[in-house]
C-alpha cells in the first residue's frame, strides 16, 4: 500500500507539480526542454503521449458497467493524497478537461466556426447524463479505476492501456470497495491495483496484439474451445462448423474479458472466486465457455446462423 | 419454409473509438439509444432485413471495436464485406483525421469493389462541434465516398444512411443478383459462402460461389 501511494507520488503528483510550475514560471521551457520539443526522451513528449492513453482510460471507465450506479457513485474514501485541496498540481481530472479544452480551441481555429462555446458551458442535454465529474474533494469510483489503470499503464509501458482492461480491473475494484470490513474498502485502490497487475501477468498475453498467432496467444486459446467442443458434443460442434459460426465470433471476448462481459456483476464474481482458486485457472475458463454452449446445445441446434449468432453474443 | 429476404449483404462498422459505431448499430436495428454503452471488444454482430427498390435486403451488420490493438482481430472482417461505414465523430477532430488511416486499412484488406459511406455521427452536439460539416463533405468527395452527418441520439440520418449503403452494395452487386435471381435455390445466403482461403474448415464447407 505504501508502494502504490510513492507510485502515486512519482506518477500523478510529481508531473503535476512539475506542470503546474511549468505553468506559473515557464521555468522549464527552455531550449533543451520545450512543448515543441519532437525528441522522444523529452519530458514534454512523454506529457503528451500520456495524456492520449489518459484519454483513451478515460472514455472507457466512464462506461464501466453502466447497468449499475456502484461506478458512478463518490467513494467513501476519496485518496486525499490526490484530492488535498491545499495542492497546485494537476490532478488526472484537470489532465483530462484540460486536454479535450485544447483540441478544442485549436479546432475553432482552423475550421473557423465561430459559434462555438466553451466545454464548460456546455450545457445541452449532455451534462442531464450521469458521467458528470463530482465536485472539488469528491471522487467516483470510476476515477478511483481511472488511476489505477492509468498507474499500470506507466508501469507497463509495453502493453500500456488496452480496451477491455476496464473490465478486467471493475470486478476486482467492486469486490474490494463493497467490502463489508472497512479497512479493506479503505485501501481498495492500493489492493485493486496488485491484485490487478497480478493477473494480468497471467493474462496479458490476450491483450498483446502481437502474439494473437502464437502459442500463447488468443487464437490459439479460441480453437482450444472448439476442439474441446468437439471432444464433449460433437454433434454441436458439427452443426456450429456447418453454419460457419466461428469461435473469433463470440469466445474472443468470452476468454479476453473471462467472461466479464457475458454475466451479470454478482455472478462474474462468483465465476471468478472459482476460476482463481483453480491452479489450472485457464483451463477451467475453457471448460466454462464449454458448457455455456452445451447449456444452450438444443436452442443451437435448432437455429440458424442469425439466432444462433444472437444466442451466442 | 417462406423465403425470408432475397438477398443477404455484409456492412461493417469501423472507426475510432468511442464515435458511436455501437450506438448507430443500436439505434439502426433496435430503435434504441443509450448513452453509454460499453466498449465493444473484438467485433459484435446484428442483423436487419430491410427493403430496397422491391427486394428484400438481409443485412449482417459487424460492428468493430475501434481501439489498435483489436484490429488484428477486426481485419479478418473486412474481406468479407460488400459495404463499409468509416464513422468519425464531429466533436473530435481527431477521429475525423484518422479516417484516412480507415481508409488505407480499408484500401489493403477489404475486397475490390467494397462500396463505403462516410458518417460523422453525434450531430446533435452542436456546442462540442470540432470538425465542419463542409470538411466532411469535403473529405467524402475526396475518396468518392456518400457522406451523412447522423445521430444516433436523435435518430437523425440513421435509417437513410444505411438504406443508402444498402443501395450502393445492391447497384455494384445488380449483375451477380440478376443472375441469382434466376437460380430456384433459397439456400443461397451470402453469409454462407465464406471462402477462408488459409484455413479450410472442414468438409462441412462445400464452396460455393462468392460474389465479391
Amino acid at each position: 500500500r505504501e508502494l502504490y501511494s510513492q507510485f502515486l507520488r512519482e506518477m500523478i503528483i510529481q508531473p503535476g507539480i512539475a506542470k503546474a510550475n511549468m505553468g506559473v514560471s515557464r521555468e522549464d521551457v527552455t531550449f533543451e526542454d520545450h512543448p515543441l520539443n519532437p525528441n522522444p526522451d523529452s519530458r514534454w513528449n512523454t506529457y503528451f503521449k500520456d495524456n492520449e492513453v489518459l484519454l483513451q482510460i478515460d472514455k472507457d471507465v466512464r462506461r464501466l458497467c453502466p447497468d449499475i450506479s456502484f461506478f458512478q457513485r463518490a467513494t467513501e474514501y476519496p485518496c486525499l493524497l490526490i484530492l488535498d485541496p491545499q495542492n497546485e498540481f494537476e490532478t488526472l481530472r484537470k489532465r483530462v478537461e484540460q486536454t479535450t479544452l485544447k483540441s478544442q480551441t485549436v479546432a475553432r481555429n482552423r475550421s473557423g466556426v465561430t459559434n462555438m462555446c466553451s466545454p464548460h458551458k456546455n450545457s445541452g442535454p449532455s451534462s442531464l447524463n450521469e458521467y458528470e465529474v463530482l465536485p472539488n474533494g469528491c471522487e467516483a469510483h470510476w476515477e478511483v479505476v481511472e488511476r489505477i489503470l492509468f498507474i499500470y499503464a506507466k508501469l507497463n509501458p509495453g502493453i500500456a492501456y488496452v480496451q477491455g482492461m476496464n473490465e478486467i480491473v471493475g470486478p476486482l475494484y467492486y469486490t474490494f470497495a463493497t467490502d463489508p470490513n472497512s479497512e479493506w474498502k479503505e485501501h481498495a485502490e492500493a489492493d485493486t491495483f496488485f491484485c490487478f497487475t497480478n493477473l494480468m501477468a497471467e493474462i496479458r498475453d490476450n491483450f498483446i496484439k502481437s502474439l494473437d498467432d502464437s502459442q500463447c496467444g488468443i487464437t490459439y486459446k479460441m480453437e482450444k474451445v472448439y476442439s474441446t467442443l468437439k471432444d464433449k458434443d460433437m454433434e454441436l460442434y458439427l452443426k456450429l462448423q456447418e453454419q460457419n459460426i466461428k469461435p473469433q465470433f463470440f469466445a474472443f471476448r468470452w476468454l479476453t474479458l473471462l467472461l466479464s462481459q457475458e454475466f451479470l456483476l454478482p455472478d462474474v464474481i462468483r465465476i471468478w472466486d472459482s476460476l482463481f482458486a483453480d491452479d489450472s485457472r485457464f483451463d477451467f475458463l475453457l471448460l466454462v465457455c464449454c458448457a455455456m454452449l452445451v447449456l444452450i446445445r438444443e436452442q443451437l441446434l435448432e437455429g440458424d446462423f442469425t439466432v444462433n449468432m444472437r444466442l451466442l453474443q | 419454409m417462406a423465403k425470408q429476404y432475397d438477398v443477404l449483404f455484409r456492412l461493417l462498422l469501423i472507426g475510432d473509438s468511442g464515435v458511436g459505431k455501437t450506438c448507430l448499430l443500436c439505434r439502426f436495428t433496435d430503435n434504441e439509444f443509450h448513452s453509454s454503452h460499453i466498449s465493444t471488444i473484438g467485433v459484435d454482430f446484428k442483423m436487419k432485413t430491410i427493403e430496397v427498390d422491391g427486394i428484400k435486403v438481409r443485412i449482417q451488420i459487424w460492428d468493430t471495436a475501434g481501439q489498435e490493438r483489436y484490429q488484428t482481430i477486426t481485419k479478418q472482417y473486412y474481406r468479407r464485406a460488400q459495404g463499409i461505414f468509416l464513422v468519425y465523430d464531429i466533436s473530435s477532430e481527431r477521429s475525423y483525421q484518422h479516417i484516412m488511416k480507415w481508409v488505407s486499412d480499408v484500401d489493403e484488406y477489404a475486397p475490390e469493389g467494397v462500396q463505403k459511406i462516410l458518417i460523422g455521427n453525434k450531430a446533435d452536439e452542436e456546442q462540442k462541434r470540432q470538425v465542419g460539416r463542409e470538411q466532411g463533405q469535403q473529405l467524402a468527395k475526396e475518396y468518392g465516398m456518400d457522406f451523412y452527418e447522423t445521430s444516433a441520439c436523435t435518430n437523425l440520418n440513421i435509417k437513410e444512411s444505411f438504406t443508402r449503403l444498402t443501395e450502393l452494395v445492391l447497384q455494384a452487386h445488380r449483375k451477380e443478383l440478376d443472375g441469382l435471381r434466376t437460380r430456384a435455390s433459397n439456400e443461397l445466403a451470402l453469409a454462407e459462402l465464406e471462402e477462408d482461403e488459409g484455413k479450410p474448415e472442414g468438409p462441412a464447407n462445400s464452396s460455393k460461389a462468392c460474389w465479391c
